[in-house]
């Protein structure tokens, strides 16, 4: 069997795979924390939060860094003009290739070495040549999470009209509707977790490798840019002391819904539609953000550490 | 010696005065130094031909260490080093990184994952053999760590090594130590090979007779270029690059472990570059009996490009390199560099 690689991502992917029974071990362990998590949800005082300080801390300063940039959203239009836009995000063509490829393989065999050598091959290289990816299976996390925010703009127009007719239907029946920028946060954030659906089973992994030290940057920085692009596209442009507050909030229900979600087996997700309706209406209080953002933290934590565990890393 | 020199390399980026005072004690031909002059203005690909400054020629001036001296005459006072060094290099490495250098030889094996293969795709992986090239591979740290990664976690007997170094004796320290350290199986797909790495087209079996017929390294043959700690030391950087491209398949990977600029940190490079250049070549004194030599050694790595600078003479031998094009060891006392031979197209 192969032995734990000192390159983390590699590491979690490479060790993950030679006996597929071990993956249980390890969705067990998340899901577990992960009630866990659901659970202190329905505790309304955030009192109840167990308290794990620093690195949390940390975490939030973090997301506040990313988030307090009002200045960008207008230098981001930029690339929403384009037809045809460049590969996305940080990745060069090459990398592009092998990326594209690679996710292709991941609902069979994860976000790992395995997909990436996978998609070298498939798309003409060595298995060797993966190495081209400075952060292996986090590479193709990566590339997930820009692909699909970056799919949003795209589906603005039809959310949108979708949006009309609702209002429309629920103007006859004179039921009060709610402003059409909430409404539509709420339609892209749906459409954005709707884009996790064909990866569902991987996703408590790819979590685990975002919690990992060397990503959690990255991570919360893509956490960030979601938020933003969403009231973007959702026709927010104030530029006032709820900017922060906006984002900050809707990254705290996004995580809490896309966790909710890998737990999910209602069909359609309607449970997780159900709950990010939900959530979307209370969030707005800042101390529900901390509080969430904290058990998402808390989350992807003892999940990170569930999965070195299960690989026999003693921590 | 690797390690040793790893400390100085600390202290020279955080400071530039220091840097240019040690570049006016020293006679420097301008068009000579990697600095970004040379490497911008040149033509940023491969399949130009290959620029003047990337063919070897033995007349023309280059650095030994603090030193100015013709690529030819570098090679040889090079060789003189290593062969000087050859016996005591593994002990010194030891003392002088405090065992650093063995961390970093461990991540760079292991992040590259050599013999690695999806356990689960058609045609079975096994059947296409990997062949790796260590060059400068010296006493053989490198290609055992591959071999042991690649036959032994990786469980993939389809991968050979050949180690290369222009210096025989340290290839003889090397196989030396195959033969009381390495299992029979992996011995027999470990060859030992005498060549210059800016030149893979006349290379020779190590031990074979002066007159014996030399041998090319054929194009497209290799999947994984490696060099530990041996770049710096080439008198043509650029030729040497352009030969692993010659020599690399498409899509094979071209892998660099060396010292780099840890400027990042000034206050720690500043004291780490007084002890390397206070300190190493008297440890060499005590040690080897050879000031000289490590004194070089630490110049060398002062005179290395930086990350930055070093990554860009890589694209520009015509790789593609991922993300910034480089990983920081240690804080940039080391640094890993990796490109990919892109596909013809
Ligand atoms: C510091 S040792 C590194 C040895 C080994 N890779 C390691 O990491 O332990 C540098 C090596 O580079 C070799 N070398 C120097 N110039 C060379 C050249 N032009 N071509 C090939 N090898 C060279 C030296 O002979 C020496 O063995």
């Amino acid at each position: 069997m192969r032995p734990i690689l000192s390159r983390t991502a590699a590491a979690v992917a490479a060790a993950a795979r030679p006996a597929s029974a071990r993956l249980p071990l390890t969705t067990t362990a998340a899901a577990a924390a992960s009630c866990r998590y659901l659970s202190s949800l329905s505790v309304p005082a955030p009192a109840a939060a167990p308290r794990r300080p620093q690195q949390q801390q940390l975490l939030l300063l973090l997301l506040q860094q990313q988030l307090r940039r009002p200045g960008t959203t207008t230098s981001r239009r930029t690339y929403h003009s384009t037809d045809h836009p460049p590969p996305p995000g940080p990745f060069s063509e090459t990398e592009a290739a092998i990326l594209a490829a690679a996710y292709k393989q991941v609902p069979q065999h994860g976000f790992s070495a395995d997909s990436l050598a996978i998609g070298a091959r498939e798309s003409g290289y060595l298995d060797i040549s993966a190495n081209l990816l400075p952060e292996g299976a986090f590479s193709l996390i990566r590339w997930h999470l820009v692909q699909q925010r970056e799919a949003l703009a795209g589906r603005k127009a039809a959310l949108l009209q979708q949006q009309q007719q609702q209002q429309q239907q629920q103007q006859q029946t004179n039921q009060t509707t709610s402003t059409s920028v909430s409404a539509m946060v709420e339609a892209l954030t749906w459409e954005r977790l709707l884009g996790n659906a064909q990866v569902i089973s991987r996703w408590q992994e790819a979590l685990a490798i975002m919690a990992q030290p060397t990503y959690v940057p990255a991570s919360v920085e893509e956490l960030a840019k979601l938020a933003d692009e969403i009231w973007f596209l959702a026709g927010d442009v104030a530029v006032d002391p709820s900017w922060y507050t906006k984002r900050a909030s809707l990254s705290a229900t996004y995580v809490a819904a896309e966790l909710f979600m890998t737990n999910d087996h209602s069909s359609g997700f309607r449970d997780t539609r159900e709950f990010l309706r939900r959530r979307l209406g209370e969030a707005s209080e800042v101390g529900n953000v901390t509080q969430s953002i904290r058990e998402w933290v808390g989350f992807t934590a003892s999940a990170g550490l569930n999965v070195l565990r299960s690989k026999g890393v003693r921590i | 010696m690797s390690a040793a020199i790893a400390r100085p390399a600390l202290l020279r980026r955080a400071l530039p005065a220091l840097r240019n005072s040690n570049n006016s004690l020293l006679p420097v031909l301008p068009s000579r130094s990697f600095s970004s002059t040379l490497l911008r203005t040149s033509p940023p690909n491969t399949s130009s031909p290959t620029p003047d400054y990337a063919t070897p020629d033995p007349s023309r001036p280059t650095h030994f260490g603090f030193e100015t001296v013709t690529e030819a005459e570098k090679r040889e006072r090079v060789a003189g080093v290593f062969t000087s060094v050859a016996e005591s290099y593994d002990r010194m490495n030891d003392l002088m990184s405090f065992g650093w250098h063995r961390i970093w030889k461990d991540h760079f094996v292991s992040s590259l994952n050599p013999g690695f293969f999806p356990l689960t795709s058609s045609p079975d992986p096994r059947t296409a053999p990997q062949h790796i090239l260590d060059i400068a591979g010296g006493t053989g740290d490198i290609a055992f760590r591959m071999l042991h990664t690649a036959h032994v976690i990786n469980q993939n007997p389809n991968v050979s090594v050949t180690i290369s170094d222009i210096n025989p004796a340290m290839l003889s320290v090397g196989k030396q130590r195959a033969q009381s350290q390495l299992p029979a199986s992996q011995q027999a797909v470990l060859n030992f090979v005498e060549a210059n790495a800016e030149n893979l087209t006349s290379t020779k079996p190590l031990g074979a007779s002066p007159d014996a017929p030399t041998q090319k390294i054929p194009d497209e043959s290799v999947d994984l270029y490696t060099v530990a700690f041996g770049i710096r030391n080439f008198s043509n950087i650029p030729a040497a690059l352009r030969e692993a491209h010659r020599v690399l398949k498409p899509g094979g990977i071209f892998a660099c472990l060396e010292f780099s600029k840890a400027d990042k940190y000034p206050l720690f490079n500043e004291i780490y570059k007084r002890w390397s250049f206070g300190a190493i070549p008297l440890i060499g004194q005590l040690v080897a009996g050879d000031r000289d030599s490590y004194q070089y050694l630490v110049e060398s790595i002062e005179r290395f490009p930086s990350q930055e600078e070093f990554r860009d003479m890589i694209v520009d031998a015509g790789f593609v390199v991922g993300g910034k094009g480089y990983e920081d060891l240690t804080g940039g006392v080391a640094a890993i560099h990796k490109g990919m031979k892109p596909r013809r197209v």
